[in-house]
């Protein structure tokens, strides 16, 4: 890894030179919130964005993604794949949405690979933007590992306000997209944002297991809605749901996003729901991403960006739940009941924002 | 298509491509996503046996938007399908010893795969005796009538029947599947029972063959799951840190014992 700068004309002349030959994704402010958008002018990048509402993965994992397309013949179908996406530029990216995308890789490129996400992964490169602050009141990707001026997930990483970038290369598909740009030597990191956050996610696996039966879900449960906000935002959910779609005069096999906290999602076509209830569908999201994901892949499931708490319309805090979980006084596996609870469930029931 | 009860058909397909027919295996247990074209995919137990030539079959019960299309085809149609997906019976471990396989209504469309593969009669010898328990609402709802005489006239085997309420012409046993397994009292000796079918059942026949002696280890069945994808991504058949459309549809009681949650 070498640092260098540039300058802030210098971004914006390098990327213009990017958008010839790529189609370049970054975020821009669209009716008061920011997503990753195609680019068609370079002044358009929302260059000192805080976090985009809907994660990047999108750009990797469409929400609706057609996976072929279906043509009825005589006796027979015919079937066409979509046309493949060509190389893109995701700029901007920040360091946790990055690790999410290193997470979410482990999940589509484990045997077998998606093929669809395998393609787009391969034809994306991955500039990383460094937090200069905290970019929502709710995020804490510190106490999972990660770091706002984190390199690792991203091929180039940008750090720097204002006049000048510092530029971090940290793949060769990094240095070959800089080629064309001008740096200059003497790069310094500038000085890492403090994050207010620390939650306690050290041996979460164990404590879920010990919660599992606790009626904390079920408490938890009576305050959310079911809408699936935290994980259509959630920038490591990957869960989806495949449907036919009539397009008039032909069909399409689309992949959607879909989410664990949906009573249909489990629910059989003969009835059966064995993830009926709403507390136990909480607990899946909890527990996916902590306990189960983090067993079959090495990793939890979750970045800390903040998303789920910043979004939730009744103020369902991640951070909360965690450090409940880090509190609950709990029986052994299976016994059921919670014994005792030594701190109120969701101490800030108000609005949990304020005390961030 | 073969009408097995009065809501269930057994359908052959036969794969359109001769190389894909021809590289086409599967095991004892596995199954497929079967796609009506326009309305959609799901997955389905593959009721036949691996042979060359021969057609993959599916029992079908008509239950939902799929299956209801399906049900509505017409001979020669053209469905899609993938697969195959998921493990399988390990119909090796269970050479030399007893079998006693229980279904209960469409919880048979994966155990006529199991009895098929015992009683072909060039591997019928390689396993003890075969007890067959398949029980059903109701006499019509018996499936797989066509194949019960092949089953019973099988060597070192007995065929079962139950219904839960019967009719005119019934002449067999009105009782519920664990009642007839407590009057049976298979030995746990040296056996392994699959037990296949609706939860609530599933759930009082597993306790009258603990009682009986079968440990969880001999006890095995499918788990059914809504599944999408069938490799693992869609998050669907997702329980505890197993993926069914992977690490299933065929687990020992011992192992779904040690999932955290009920499935």
């Amino acid at each position: 890894m070498t640092a260098q700068r540039i300058t802030r004309q210098g971004l914006l002349d390098w990327l213009n030179g990017v958008a010839a030959k790529a189609t370049l994704i970054a975020p821009v402010r669209v009716e008061g919130i920011y997503l990753f958008r195609p680019i068609v002018k370079i002044e358009d990048i929302a260059l000192d964005y805080s976090q985009s509402t809907v994660p990047p993965k999108e750009w990797l994992f469409p929400r609706s993604d057609t996976l072929f397309t279906i043509e009825r013949l005589d006796r027979a179908y015919e079937l066409k794949p979509p046309a493949a996406a060509g190389p893109r530029v995701l700029f901007g990216i920040r360091p946790c949405d990055a690790r999410a995308l290193a997470i979410l890789d482990r999940l589509f490129l484990a045997e077998p690979a998606d093929n669809l996400y395998e393609e787009r992964r391969q034809n994306t490169v991955l500039v990383g933007l460094a937090c200069a602050r905290q970019q929502l009141p709710e995020c804490f990707c510190t106490s999972l590992g990660g770091g706002p001026q984190e390199a690792a997930n991203v091929d180039v990483l940008l750090a720097g306000a204002g006049e000048a970038y510092t530029v971090t290369v940290a793949t060769e598909k990094g240095q070959q997209l800089l080629s064309g740009a001008t740096l200059r030597d003497g790069g310094e990191m500038p000085p890492a944002p403090s994050l207010s956050n620390q939650v306690p996610t050290a041996g979460m696996a164990e404590r879920l297991r010990l919660a599992f039966n606790s009626s904390y879900w079920q408490r938890l449960a009576d305050r959310c809605l079911g809408c699936k906000m935290c994980t259509y935002l959630c920038p490591t959910c990957h869960c989806f749901d495949i449907r036919d779609c009539d397009v008039g005069g032909h069909a399409e096999r689309v992949r959607c996003w879909d989410g664990c906290q949906s009573a249909l999602f489990t629910k059989l076509a003969g009835g059966h729901n064995p993830r009926a209830s709403k507390a136990a569908r909480l607990r899946q999201f909890y527990a996916h991403k902590y306990l189960y994901f983090p067993e079959r892949f090495g990793v939890t499931q979750c970045v800390g960006c903040g998303r789920c708490a910043h979004f939730c319309p009744v103020n369902i805090d991640i951070r909360e739940t965690l450090r409940d979980l880090q509190t609950l006084e709990v029986c052994p596996h299976g016994s059921g009941e919670t014994a005792r609870r030594r701190e109120p469930v969701g101490a800030a029931f108000g609005d949990s924002r304020a005390s961030a | 298509m073969l009408d097995l009860t009065p809501d269930m058909k057994l359908f052959s397909l036969r794969l359109q491509d001769p190389a894909v027919a021809e590289s086409l295996h599967y095991e004892v247990g596995q199954f497929a996503l079967v796609s009506v074209f326009g309305v959609g995919e799901a997955a389905f137990d593959i009721s036949s046996l691996d042979a060359p030539r021969a057609a993959l079959e599916f029992a079908v019960r008509r239950v939902g938007t799929l299956t209801e299309a399906l049900h509505e085809m017409e001979e020669g149609s053209v469905v899609g399908v993938r697969g195959p997906f998921g493990n399988c019976f390990p119909m090796a471990e269970y050479e030399g010893r007893n079998l006693v396989v229980i279904g209960g209504g469409s919880g048979m469309a994966p155990l006529r795969s199991v009895v098929n593969y015992v009683v072909q009669p060039a591997r019928r010898e390689r396993f003890g005796q075969l007890l067959i328990l398949n029980g059903a609402r109701t006499p019509a709802d018996l499936a797989f009538k066509h194949e019960f005489e092949k089953w019973a006239s099988s060597p070192q085997t007995c065929l079962e029947l139950t219904v839960d309420r019967g009719d005119d012409d019934w002449r067999g046993r009105v009782a519920l599947i664990p009642d007839v397994v407590r009057e049976l009292k298979p030995s746990p000796l040296d056996c392994v029972a699959i037990v296949c079918g609706p939860p609530i059942m599933i759930k009082f026949t597993l306790k009258a063959l603990k009682d009986l002696g079968f440990a969880d280890s001999q006890l095995v069945g499918t788990v059914e799951t809504k599944m999408k994808c069938g490799i693992g991504k869609c998050g669907r058949c997702n329980v505890g840190d197993k993926y069914v459309c992977l690490d299933g549809p065929v687990f020992t009681f011992a192992e779904i014992g040690r999932f955290l949650e009920e499935f």
